[in-house]
């Protein structure tokens, strides 16, 4: 096998830190495996006791009670060599879960759009069991096997006869360059099964989520018909790795069985002529006996291990990702924002061949003023947001707030000083509480209930069975569109950052409850800046400035009711058109 | 994911859950049959290489006591015992073939298992993943799609080692225990019996064993659940996190879950670490005490020296059988509780039943009526109380009411996603009942509120699995929705890639191309769900327009928050509280200065 230094980068000092508790385990693996060799001696001894009638009873009886002594020693050294590896795989495989985690917890958003909750968790779930197994068990069969392999030899050459040893050597060696090719086979036709199994469960996942549109459409047999070619495809690759891996054990005891055979012919003549006494033909038998299990394990190491390097390389590929969104190495000194923010020639496209998203955007925003962000969809309002959050980083021109580039202000600070509504209205499975605190975790419980009051959800909340430690989610309730959609307006509240962007939050609340939270938030977010994403203009009708954008570019920006005055402005004129339904509508 | 009350889930299925895993076996009853057979071959055949080593000792490697003189070379030895060495070339030979027939067998056995159970696999994935798609929708108003799609993967693929491991080596293994027990009755009772008392102990500890892995494995499948379920949750909620700056508490919340598995895992680790060594423990005794037993039997002159072998060899061996079956008892406990879930879901039931006798319609025309129509999700919570309308082809009514009224639950009633509890909905005069699920759905165009995009292209997204609609046709619908022109804007345009969570389109492009899909199908009737909310007024222009294109010539039922939007509709339907309080056009309801008035108020 190929081993490529960076793919076990992750995995080195970890198990360097338990290089102890390894070495421990493989000397009492060793010490098993040595003393587990005793026992055909011992038989050895028995049968050329009895053949040459030199033991009675009681000689018979003291070299079974060594027997029995080996047993106990064995019984205690392999329970101890299992809390020794199989113990610090386990922790290993914890520690590197947890780093992990930690990993995706540091990548942009860039790299989730890109990848799929399915993909990232099997990280987790299949890439991590195939490095532990390759650590843990892997490690155990592996030197377990070589170890026994040399020491049957060694007894066998000493102990019986270094020229029968030498014949059965030959099938032994067939069976090294067999399990050498097998293991390269399995490693590829795995990686194929694994890929066939992931593209089965996103087509089911999908499939299911998008079940209301299966029945609407009546889909439902086309959609069977495309699921048995995936199937089929899954069955294929499953097939093509158990095929191979279900031949393994009857070749392998196949080429066992041979050396038996050489052991019969050349081992019976030897005895015959006495160079060796039946004795050491039943011990050599037996030794053979104990070569099948290394042979079998040995096989069974390098597909674990094969996995696992599988694995550590899948796992590689999120470790070695590079978030683009990091702190500066010289970062300025910014304990806190006061919500001054500049927008400056800034342009910013997705991918470099995609037309920009944003281009030559410039806004002045004062501490204390709310901004108004109207456009059609697509046209650039949430990336704005993104951009000012630091989701991602700008292409062209700049972003400051207080006159610090936003590259140059530690990430933890920026967003320690922004509070955030976003669109999909997030909520974790906690409770209510919980989820309101997000942001501020120390909060009291009056604090939360004083937030969730401005997002007028107080009263909702103390209506459902637990109040505020109802849970949210699949184990607890579900919230309407406009119960999420308060929650976290009441969470980014609670924050009571000196910036807060409302990433068109209004959306799903009926226009009474917009009234309220309206005038809530013109109360609370007196004096500090709030950016406000809507479409609706009533949304948006305490906002000092407005900025209009369309297709990524700024169409209008300026004053609330400079813009409203301007003739044939695109807010005046979205301001008119709403008016002139209104309108209509009373005049009927 | 996985859920925290999964555990709960399992104790409710008490079918014979063993009886319907073996029907599937049914089909391919001759080749599991082939492979028994060959798995006797393969026993008997290891049964008797032993027997052919220990006899060899016996008739040729051994020589009688007597029969070969002190002090001769080894050349006169050979020569002497040349008919002893032909038979043990013979033995060789015979034990050669032996190990070839049992290879061929062997391999013959394997592959047909596996490809047998793979099929079984496939089988049971797709009865599952058909079942599911024929569960109406309360089915997953209920269950969430991570819990679906782990039966249709996971859960499936862990009754595959029980197809092609467990059933066949519990088999095996019974056989290899029956046939070591008569071979050592034969040879010699007395040690055959010694050995055979160690059968309860070796049972007697496994019992104690499997109580002990239950617990522990119960544990760790209900931490490894929660964890997954934190995972992919915070995985999903990773921006917030990020803005939130809580990255630090959110890996000490994951770094307490992963030490509570670890913790549990351990102790399973431990569980095995005392039961495995301990049979070999056993085993490691068993062996002295025959070696002993037989070795003072030789003493007497009562057992040959071959006979020793031959039960010193099997004693070991006798042992791995059972050892293998308690290892394999993980397996089957997982596959089992895997059953379990699957036959819980394929025996839920399609409640939305076809009509035995279906009534026989050419075409669809459009006409909706709705006869006294009591419904409720659940029990005697009525949304919908008595409501009756009629609406003719081609008009288009639109309903509004404050949420809960019981808007979006007709719009669901119309394609029988749900059945009614009292009263008739009927379509050109015959009662859905009545109607082929298929052909009423394929008459009725959904535009939802939430447009789901596959994977795929633009394209396929507008064609879905049908094949017949032609490019040109999906082109022609999305002008004529006016989807063209961000279609066109994409790199790829109609071949642009799309994804699940749709992050390349915005919410208005989403309903543009939703839009095109519902045209392309060409429907009769037209059903939408608040599809003109969430958007701007600017693309509600274009979404508008699209709209008049869409309706045209189709009858339509929409539901909308803003009276806007549906002052032009043929007649306005005013629900509150699941009935139905006002009907008519825009004018002549504010003329009434009922509800909607006040609906209409609120909106200034």
């Amino acid at each position: 096998m190929k081993r490529d230094k960076k793919k076990t980068a992750v995995l080195t000092p970890l198990v360097k830190r338990h290089a102890l508790a390894y070495l421990l385990g493989l000397v009492t693996l060793f010490v098993v495996d040595y003393v587990n060799l005793f026992v055909p001696q011992f038989m050895g001894e028995v049968t050329d006791g009895l053949e040459a009638h030199a033991l009675d009873a009681a000689g018979v009886l003291a070299i079974c009670t060594k027997i029995v002594l080996c047993g106990v020693v064995v019984f205690v050294g392999r329970y101890f060599w299992r809390y020794f590896i199989f113990g610090s795989a386990r922790k290993i495989e914890r520690e590197l879960r947890d780093t992990l985690f930690a990993k995706l917890e540091t990548l942009p958003q860039r790299y989730y759009h890109e990848h799929k909750t399915g993909d990232l968790m099997s990280y987790f779930t299949n890439d991590l069991e195939a490095v532990r197994q390759a650590i843990g068990p892997a490690v155990v069969t592996c030197f377990d096997s070589s170890v026994l392999t040399v020491l049957v030899l060694y007894r066998m050459m000493t102990n019986v006869s270094v020229k029968l040893t030498l014949y059965t050597l030959i099938p032994m060696a067939v069976l090294a360059v067999f399990g050498y090719f097998f293991g390269e086979a399995i490693e590829r036709r795995y990686a194929k099964m694994q890929k066939a199994f992931a593209e089965l469960s996103d087509y089911v996942q999908e499939s299911v989520s998008g079940e209301r549109v299966v029945k609407a459409f009546v889909q439902e047999e086309k959609q069977s018909e495309a699921f048995r070619a995936v199937n089929e495809n899954k069955r294929r690759a499953t097939l093509n790795v158990v095929r191979l891996d279900a031949a393994f054990g009857p070749i392998l005891h196949f080429l066992v069985g041979l050396t038996y055979v050489v052991a019969i012919v050349a081992g019976g003549y030897y005895t015959m002529l006495g160079d060796m006494t039946l004795g050491d033909f039943v011990a050599f038998n037996m030794y053979i006996g104990s070569l099948v299990w290394p042979m079998l394990a040995l096989g069974d190491s390098i597909t674990m291990i094969s996995q696992g390097v599988a694995g550590l390389g899948r796992l590689h590929e999120v470790m070695d990702e590079q978030s683009e969104i990091v702190d500066d190495p010289e970062p300025d000194e910014v304990g806190s924002l006061t919500g001054q923010i500049s927008v400056k020639n800034m342009s910013f496209a997705y991918q470099k061949d995609l037309p920009d998203a944003l281009h030559d955007v410039n806004v002045e925003i004062v501490p204390g003023e709310t901004l108004a962000v109207m456009g059609r969809t697509g046209a650039g309002k949430t990336t704005l947001v993104n951009l000012l959050c630091r989701v991602y980083d700008v292409t062209e021109g700049g972003i400051s707030f207080d006159g610090h580039d936003i590259r140059k202000i530690p990430l933890h600070v920026l967003h320690e000083n922004i509070a955030y509504v976003p669109q999909d209205n997030f909520l974790f499975s906690a409770t209510l509480a919980n989820n309101i605190s997000f942001g501020k975790l120390d909060a009291t419980r009056e604090e939360i209930e004083r937030a969730a009051r401005d997002a007028d959800i107080h009263d909702n909340i103390v209506d459902f069975p637990e109040g505020y430690d109802t849970m949210v989610g699949e184990r607890g309730v579900t919230l309407s569109g406009g119960q999420k959609q308060r929650s976290s307006i009441a969470r980014a509240l609670l924050k009571d950052s000196p910036i807060l962007i409302l990433d068109d939050a209004l959306s799903a609340v009926d226009t009474d409850t917009e009234e309220t939270i309206l005038e809530n938030l013109k109360r609370v977010r007196q004096g500090k800046t709030t950016i406000i994403i809507a479409h609706r203009v009533s949304t948006v009708q305490n906002a000092d400035h407005v900025l209009v954008l369309d297709e990524g570019r700024v169409v209008e920006y300026g004053e609330h009711d400079a813009l409203l005055r301007k003739e044939n402005g695109v807010f005046a004129t979205m301001w008119k058109k709403q008016q002139l339904e209104r309108q209509l509508l009373m005049e009927d | 994911m996985a859920q925290m009350n999964e555990e709960l889930l399992e104790t409710k299925y008490d079918g014979n859950v063993f009886g319907r895993l073996f029907a599937y076996v049914k089909p391919h009853a001759a080749t599991i049959a082939l492979c028994l057979v060959l798995v006797l071959v393969v026993t008997a055949l290891n049964l008797y290489r032993p027997i052919l080593i220990g006899d060899a000792i016996d008739n040729y490697i051994e020589a009688p006591a007597g029969s070969v003189p002190e002090g001769l070379s080894r050349e006169e030895l050979a020569e002497l015992r040349a008919d002893d060495y032909a038979g043990i070339r013979h033995t060789a030979v015979v034990y050669t073939v032996v190990l070839l027939v049992t290879l061929v067998c062997h391999l013959a056995e394997v592959w047909l298992l596996q490809k047998t159970g793979q099929t079984i696999i496939y089988t049971i994935r797709q009865e599952v993943f058909e079942h599911v798609h024929t569960l109406p929708l309360r089915f997953f108003d209920t269950n969430p799609v991570g819990r679906i799609v782990t039966r249709v993967t996971n859960d499936v693929e862990s009754l595959n080692q029980m197809y092609t491991q467990v059933l066949v080596r519990l088999f095996s293994n019974t056989v290899l225990i029956i046939g070591y027990a008569a071979v050592m009755l034969r040879i010699n009772r007395d040690l055959a019996l010694l050995c055979f008392a160690f059968l309860p102990v070796i049972f007697v500890i496994t019992l104690i064993f499997r109580t002990l892995v239950r617990r522990t494995y119960r544990i760790v499948r209900t931490k490894i659940s929660s964890l997954n379920t934190f995972l992919s949750e915070n995985i999903s909620g990773m921006k917030l996190i990020q803005i939130f700056a809580r990255e630090k508490e959110k890996s000490e919340e994951f770094a307490g879950r992963t030490k509570d598995l670890y913790h549990a895992q351990m102790k399973e680790m431990l569980t095995f670490a005392v039961f495995r060594p301990g049979i070999s423990f056993i085993a490691n005794f068993a062996l002295a005490l025959i070696l002993y037993r037989s070795g003072v039997s030789v003493l007497t002159g009562a057992v040959t020296l071959g006979t020793m072998y031959i039960f010193t060899n099997y004693i070991r061996s006798f042992f791995e059988p059972i050892q293998e079956l308690a290892e394999q008892f993980s397996t089957l406990q997982n596959a089992l509780a895997s059953a379990e879930k699957i036959f819980t879901i394929l025996d839920e039931k399609n409640t939305i039943l076809e009509p035995e006798q279906p009534a026989e319609v050419d075409e669809i025309k459009g006409k909706i009526e709705f006869r006294n129509v009591w419904f409720a999700y659940e029990n005697e919570d009525y949304v919908l109380r008595d409501v009756s309308f009629t609406i003719e082809p081609g008009e288009k009514v639109a309903f509004v009411g404050a949420t809960g009224a019981g808007k979006s639950s007709i719009l669901n009633l119309i394609g029988r996603y749900y059945d009614i509890q009292k009263g008739q909905i009927l379509i050109d005069g015959v009662d859905i009942h009545d109607l082929p699920t298929e052909k009423l759905r394929r008459a009725i165009g959904q535009v939802q509120q939430d447009v789901f995009v596959f994977t795929g292209d633009v394209k396929s997204n507008i064609r879905l699995l049908d094949d017949t609609i032609t490019d040109a046709a999906i082109e022609k619908a999305a002008v004529a929705v006016n989807a063209d022109h961000f279609i066109a804007h994409l790199p790829d345009g109609y071949d642009e890639p799309v994804t699940e969570r749709g992050a390349t389109l915005s919410a208005g492009q989403r309903q543009l191309l939703s839009f095109a899909r519902t045209l392309a199908y060409d429907p009769r009737i037209l059903v939408m769900d608040e599809a003109t909310a969430n958007i701007d007024t600017e693309t509600e222009q274009l979404i508008q327009e699209a709209l008049e294109t869409l309706m045209r010539g189709r009858t339509t039922i929409m539901v909308a928050h803003r009276l806007s939007t549906i002052q032009h509709a043929d007649c306005i339907y005013v629900m509150h509280k699941g009935r139905i309080r006002e009907r008519g056009t825009h004018q002549e309801l504010l003329a009434q200065d009922g509800i909607y008035k006040k609906l209409y108020e609120l909106q200034q």
